[in-house]
């Protein structure tokens, strides 16, 4: 068939011109790992940082009071939960949960003689498995016992802004259920550094029976953070917690405004994406238009011998289609090792980068994930544009006539 | 029978404003089998000539018939048929694809052609064999000789079986005994396969073989040599 040695001359074309065809081999092979570096720095932030968050903040399911409000932190009686242990201990019972832990939240004004600063004061059963990320992450000094008094832990960053040190007394002002506003004298026991910069920045940890104690709630509690063995279990479990006067949500309503914010992400990722692809194919359409101009006798003696336009037009195609096919396999291969490579050691972001993303779980250490699915729709985009952008050398050389062609001698 | 015909054709050539009349109402016919040179200085039109034969290129005004047939109002698809199917071509540069052997560049327009593979195998290789390259038909163009490149370009004129070739100065970029030796092959195949042969040429060489000499002159034709 002369398709096949259209195959071949387009080939064999390509190994003459060793250089130019590797070098534009190079350009397509990084220009696919740099989609796939990126589709896997995305893929991974995001699902880490949500993974994070579930795990440090919200948990995969809470429990609130039905008009209970986030954003204001109320500890009116009718926004918090009544008896939160007994319902934390019916959670308990059922067979996916794996901690349950009630959490008081407080907003609060922590003062030295120097200077004050807003945190967010969370009282917490400090023998739940869900805190254990604080206790383990403690830097200085020591975790809390249930009934330790008048001891609080501070987020090391938050400590180390204010120039507190553990042991040091400093003064915490909560606003109270009954609408004053309560004072303490408290003594920094320890300080934790969970990872997460914007958490260890204003959180100011204390027992829940005393924070219950100083904001003057009784037994009632914020919220019950529930984590589950398996988070596929989300929606049973939620839809078996349901109860009047009580919001179960889910981990997903829980991230809500993270979730949201990586979709407008993602949109931004596919500009780069695009940006990404139309250089490269570009570039490929340039080498080609060169490997035409080049060949304008070697086009002409085709056509000459009766080569027709569209024969013509399919072998520059098929140079295309291979350059295209080999780097982006070659990128394909480096990239997903190189994602491979990174997702294992991670890659230092820094603290204070971190820091910058308020209100998100994200860690100073960033791990790529290999998304093949992703990967493999770039590469496919890739080699998709690329041949739709070779049509026009393509077309150039096809158009050639056979006399204009043969008289560039 | 005639293979081509040319009716009063005119090619005019316009560079700027400098118009050049390389054909200036040319009738000619070529018969089957013929084996005619077109003489004549440098510009005189002869490369025109053989374009407008060869249907590479279209005339101002005048008639081009192929086999009795005018080629005028076929598109270009249908005009790389005619080429393809009845019309071989031999340049005076080696025109061979740079990339593929003496076999390949012979095969390839029975591929295109649409030739089966036994056959295409055995017209490629007893051209190459007519030719004297029995031994060379794997080499590239870049390992070959001129005269070597041009056998393998006289090879692949004629692997169609066309009824006309094309030769546009075949001899010039080739010493004297190279060139008689690609004269004396073309002058065999002209006789063995009845295949008509149109050489441009100013080579005396050249010219002692063919049958008939057509002189051209300011792009007319002084003598037809009939
Ligand atoms: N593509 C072209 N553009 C402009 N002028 C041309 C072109 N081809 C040929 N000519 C002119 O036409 C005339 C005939 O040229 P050509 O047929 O090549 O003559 P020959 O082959 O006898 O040397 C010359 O004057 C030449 O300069
Ligand atoms: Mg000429």
């Amino acid at each position: 068939m002369a398709l096949t040695k259209f195959w071949v001359i387009a080939y064999r074309d390509l190994v003459r011109n060793r250089r130019r065809t590797v070098l534009t081999l190079l350009a397509v092979a990084l220009g696919m790992m740099v989609l796939i570096l990126m589709s896997g720095m995305f893929t991974g932030v995001t699902q880490g940082a949500l993974r994070e968050n579930i795990r440090l903040n919200t948990g995969h399911l809470q429990l609130r009071a039905e008009s209970y409000e986030v954003e204001k932190l109320s500890l009116l009686a009718k926004d918090l939960l009544p008896d939160s242990q007994t319902l934390a201990a019916q959670v308990q019972t059922l067979p996916q949960v794996e901690s349950v832990a009630p959490v008081l939240w407080m907003s609060g004004i922590l003062s030295t003689s120097r200077e004050s600063s807003g945190v967010q004061v969370t009282g917490v059963d400090v023998t739940a498995v869900f805190h254990a990320p604080i206790r383990d992450g403690i830097v200085g000094g020591s975790y809390l016992t249930p009934d330790s008094r008048g001891q609080i832990l501070l987020g090391s960053n938050l400590a180390e802004e204010m120039g507190i040190g553990v042991g040091q007394r400093i003064s915490l002002a909560v606003g109270t259920s009954d609408g004053g506003l309560d004072e303490g004298i408290f003594t920094v026991a320890g300080l934790f550094d969970t990872g997460i910069p914007s958490y260890d920045q204003n959180t100011v940890v204390m027992p829940l029976a005393q924070a219950q104690t100083f904001a003057r709630t009784g037994e009632r509690a914020s919220t019950l953070i529930v984590t589950l063995k398996n988070q596929e279990d989300t929606d049973s479990v939620a839809a078996a917690l349901q109860q009047p006067g009580i919001k179960v949500l889910p981990w997903q309503e829980l991230n809500g405004l993270f979730l949201e914010l990586m979709q407008t992400g993602l949109g931004f990722y596919y500009m780069i994406y695009t940006i990404v692809i139309l250089v490269v194919a570009v570039l490929i359409a340039n080498t080609l238009l060169m490997s035409v101009f080049e060949r304008t006798r070697e086009m002409g003696i085709l056509a000459a011998l009766g080569m027709k336009g569209r024969q013509i037009m399919v072998m520059v195609l098929f140079e295309a289609m291979i350059l295209a096919l080999l780097g982006t396999a070659v990128g394909f291969i480096f990239g997903s090792s190189v994602v491979s490579y990174l997702a294992k050691i991670g890659i230092d972001i820094g603290n204070g980068a971190a820091a910058a993303v308020e209100g998100m779980a994200l860690g100073n250490k960033m791990y790529p994930v290999f998304a093949p699915g992703q990967a493999l729709v770039l590469a496919l985009f890739l080699f998709a544009i690329v041949t739709l952008v070779s049509l026009y050398p393509a077309r150039f050389a096809a158009k050639l006539e056979p006399v204009q062609a043969l008289h560039t001698l | 029978m005639s293979v081509i015909e040319l009716e009063n054709v005119t090619k005019i050539y316009k560079l700027g404003e400098v118009e050049t009349r390389a054909l200036d109402n040319v009738s000619l016919t070529i018969d089957e089998g013929e084996f005619a040179a077109i003489v004549g200085p440098s510009g005189s039109g002869k490369t025109t000539m053989l374009q407008m034969m060869g249907c590479l290129d279209k005339p101002n005004s005048g008639v081009v018939k192929v086999n009795g047939h005018s080629v005028g109002q076929l598109s270009a698809n249908r005009q790389a048929d005619l080429r393809r199917e009845e019309i071989g071509f031999i340049f005076q540069f080696f025109a061979l694809v740079p990339v593929l052997s003496a076999y390949e560049n012979v095969e390839l327009p029975l591929l295109l052609n649409g030739i089966a593979a036994d056959e295409r195998k055995r017209r490629a290789r007893s051209l190459l064999d007519a030719v004297g390259l029995a031994d060379r038909i794997h080499h590239r163009p870049d390992q070959l000789s001129g005269g070597q490149q041009q056998r393998v370009a006289i090879a692949r004129a004629l692997a169609t079986q066309p009824s006309l070739v094309l030769a546009d100065e075949p001899t010039a970029n080739l010493d004297t005994a190279n060139g008689q030796q690609a004269m004396e092959i073309m002058q065999r195949l002209n006789q063995e396969t009845g295949t008509a042969f149109v050489f441009a040429t100013h080579d005396d060489q050249v010219i002692s073989f063919a049958r008939r000499v057509i002189k051209m002159r300011d792009g007319r034709i002084v003598d037809n040599g009939r």
